[in-house]
């Protein structure tokens, strides 16, 4: 939406876009979600809700950045 | 969201017309105002009655508070998360919770996606016959859980008749509801039979969303129906079923309506989902703060997933 | 009519799937809907009838379960009922041939009431707001519009039960405990994330070039949403006011938890019909086949938009 798709982004812009970030806080709110409902290790119970918190701070952050 | 608005440069441009201040009184209320005031009293409603409350559960979360008690609330730091999240029983109850979703949701995508190809060969009768199987998903879960109860009676109950009349296995000799055994899974089929045709539903939508020429090209190339449906038709359904499944997911795992009515936790707490341990921490065991932490907890969790949903959503809606 | 068959489209499968096709789905219909048909029978049975093993699929019908519900009764000897006055009303003549007298009214029509009023009034107030909040997402550039958006979805996605121990502790202090304008806010709040959303989808819909001719013409922007906008979306608003009230109607958790007796409404109170050594399950068939009756039509007239209602408007076939 924003700028020419032709146009290369410059610099340090090229690390900020959305995509891939988006995907990878995903990733993490998925991962703790999986960690607070295994059977397996209450060591990853317990820090299941911290990844989650992280994951879905980092992604409200995330999906501010330009595409 | 480019092109936005077209309009304004349009009023604006007969605005020009006539001197500003008089065009502005005979326009009436700016653009601007008038989306504010619009949009204004639905923000303002939900941050009273959602974001209010949550700020102050986030507050509860870190102390001591009982509800039933006079005492004022004491700042106990952490500590209640600590509790939950180091609390094996409630473990157990997120793991119990986990196999619910997982196999509802496994039965729903089964067979709702099964129905949406069988209804998709638009036979006689199809769209009466649809709506028959949609009814379930529209009913109060409560009230539906509730009479489930008498048809699982394992004597006057129909369903343990049933069965004992297609398997030979006495109907009195079973108890649904109350065995350690299959409570779980009758959880699990009750919620299976509510809500298999939300999943039905959007996946028949996707079904219908492919165009026909994709299947004439593939019959072109001779592809073996199995192919065309591997290679054609799960492709394009998979993002309707994912927002099917994502939604039915978050649904179930903050399920509570059918399962208090059906079980309530019970036998034991084999039924436990974490909504039901959080109705007794707050309104029987009145440990507010306890409960608020914990609230909290599903809070994120589901703001977290209902982002992830978000997306499927904006996905499925630029195809 | 030609007598050679016509090539079949591509889209169509051969007679013969379909008929397998149509078998099946007619079976799983007919087990879907089973459970539901034998709460609309149970509803017409006798006590006896409706705890009878093996459970019975034919029966006299009698209205007995529809007498529970709405009145209170009392059991009374022989004697004593022959000492009465002969029954004036049917309904009194049912309930006198099992030995009982009617005492009065039961609690159901209340609570049906307070079903109607929370209903109707939640439904009307959310419609109302969300039409409002649409059509200024949907016409206007709203900063953080995607945000605000995401916001109100997300506030339907809450969890009741989560929800309820903090409001329980706000509507306590403020007095809303137990009272319909309570429930009514309450459900108000949850609907209107599902009134936006889906009347955007309607609003975006409506061609902008209809207002845009209106504002030329001398309208001001609130006549052209009055006038021309309103009477465009007037489907997208009756299919998203069902939607709202088929919630409402349906809504247990935070009426559960909210009310004790003022407020309450039909699902926290059908399990609590009992009658006299257990459950009357001819009673609580009664009330729960006039509760879900009105939702099963409401379903057969929005058919054409549930998949709009059930995916906040994203899906539109």
């Amino acid at each position: 939406m924003t700028g020419r798709p032709d146009m290369k982004p410059l610099g340090w812009t090229r690390w900020l876009r959305r995509g891939p970030w988006e995907n990878g806080a995903m990733s993490v709110i998925g991962l703790g979600i999986l960690m607070l409902t295994q059977p397996f290790s209450l060591d990853l119970y317990t820090y299941s809700f911290v990844t989650i918190l992280g994951g879905t701070l980092g992604f409200v952050v995330v999906s501010h950045f330009p595409q | 969201m480019s092109g936005t608005n077209v309009t304004p440069t349009l009023v604006d441009g007969m605005a020009m017309r006539t001197a500003a201040p008089v065009a502005r009184r005979l326009r009436g209320l700016s653009d601007r105002s008038i989306a504010w005031l619009f949009i204004l009293p639905t923000m303002l409603l939900l941050l009273a009655i959602n974001i209010f409350p949550l700020i102050w559960a986030i507050r509860l979360s870190f102390t001591g508070f009982m509800a039933n008690l006079p005492a004022p609330a004491a700042f106990i730091g952490i500590d209640n998360y600590v509790d939950i999240l180091t609390d094996e029983d409630l473990w157990a109850n997120f793991q119990i919770t986990a196999h619910f979703v997982f196999w509802t949701i496994a039965l729903q995508v089964l067979i709702g996606l099964g129905l949406a190809l069988l209804i998709n060969q638009k036979f006689r009768g199809h769209s009466f016959w649809t709506t028959v199987i949609l009814l379930p998903m529209m009913l109060s879960p409560a009230v539906v859980g509730n009479f489930w109860t008498l048809l699982f009676q394992p004597q006057i109950g129909p369903f343990n008749y049933l069965i004992g009349f297609f398997t030979g296995i006495a109907p009195s000799s079973f108890t649904m509801i109350g065995s350690v055994a299959l409570a779980p899974w009758t959880v699990v089929l009750v919620n299976t039979w509510m809500w298999t045709p939300y999943v039905m539903l959007i996946c028949l939508a996707g079904l219908r969303s492919i165009p026909d020429y994709i299947y004439e090209a593939a019959e072109v190339d001779r592809a073996s129906p199995l192919r065309q449906f591997w290679s054609i038709t799960l492709p394009m359904v998979l993002p309707f079923l994912m927002l099917a499944v994502l939604f039915q997911a978050i649904q179930s795992f903050v399920m509570f309506d059918m399962v208090n009515l059906l079980t309530s936790g019970g036998p034991g707490s084999t039924t436990e989902l974490v909504s039901i341990t959080l109705k007794r921490a707050a309104f029987e065991k009145w440990e507010t703060g306890y409960a608020s932490a914990l609230a909290v907890i599903l809070f994120v969790t589901i703001f977290g997933a209902a982002n992830v949903y978000v997306r499927a959503l904006n996905w499925v809606k630029q195809q | 009519m030609s007598v050679v068959p016509s090539p079949r489209p591509f889209s169509e499968s051969s007679p013969l799937t379909r008929r397998i096709a149509a078998v099946v789905v007619v079976f799983y219909a007919v087990f879907t809907i089973l459970p539901l048909a034998w709460i609309g029978a149970t509803a017409f049975k006798s006590q006896a009838d409706a705890i009878a093993y093996p459970p019975k699929v034919f029966f006299t019908p009698t209205l007995e379960g529809f007498v529970d519900l709405f009145t209170v009764q009392t059991h009374q000897s022989r004697d004593f009922i022959a000492k009465l006055p002969p029954p004036q009303t049917w309904y009194e003549k049912i309930a006198r041939d099992r030995d009982m007298v009617i005492a009065g009214p039961s609690r159901v029509v209340e609570r049906f009431l307070n079903s109607l009023i929370i209903g109707f009034g939640s439904t009307i107030l959310a419609t109302f707001l969300g039409t409002l909040a649409a059509y200024g997402f949907s016409r206007f550039r709203v900063p953080l519009a995607d945000d605000l958006l995401f916001f109100i979805l997300s506030t339907r996605m809450m969890p009741p039960i989560a929800v309820a121990v903090p409001i329980y502790m706000m509507y306590r202090w403020l007095g809303l405990y137990d009272t319909r304008i309570g429930m009514i806010l309450l459900y108000t709040a949850v609907n209107v994330s599902l009134a936006v959303w889906l009347l955007k989808g309607f609003i975006d819909e409506i061609p902008r070039e209809y207002e845009e001719a209106a504002l030329v013409d001398g309208y001001t922007r609130l006549q052209a949403f009055r006038k021309v906008v309103l009477p465009q979306a007037v489907t997208g608003i009756a299919a998203t006011a069902i939607f709202c009230l088929i919630f409402s109607w349906n809504e247990y958790a935070f009426n559960l938890l909210l009310t004790s007796s003022d407020a309450q409404t039909m699902p926290p109170f059908i399990p609590f019909i009992i009658g006299e050594g257990g459950q009357n399950w001819p009673a609580v068939a009664a009330a729960t086949t006039l509760f879900l009756l009105p939702i099963v039509i409401f379903t057969i007239a929005l058919r054409k938009h549930l998949l709009r209602g059930i995916t906040f408007g994203a899906v539109r076939k």
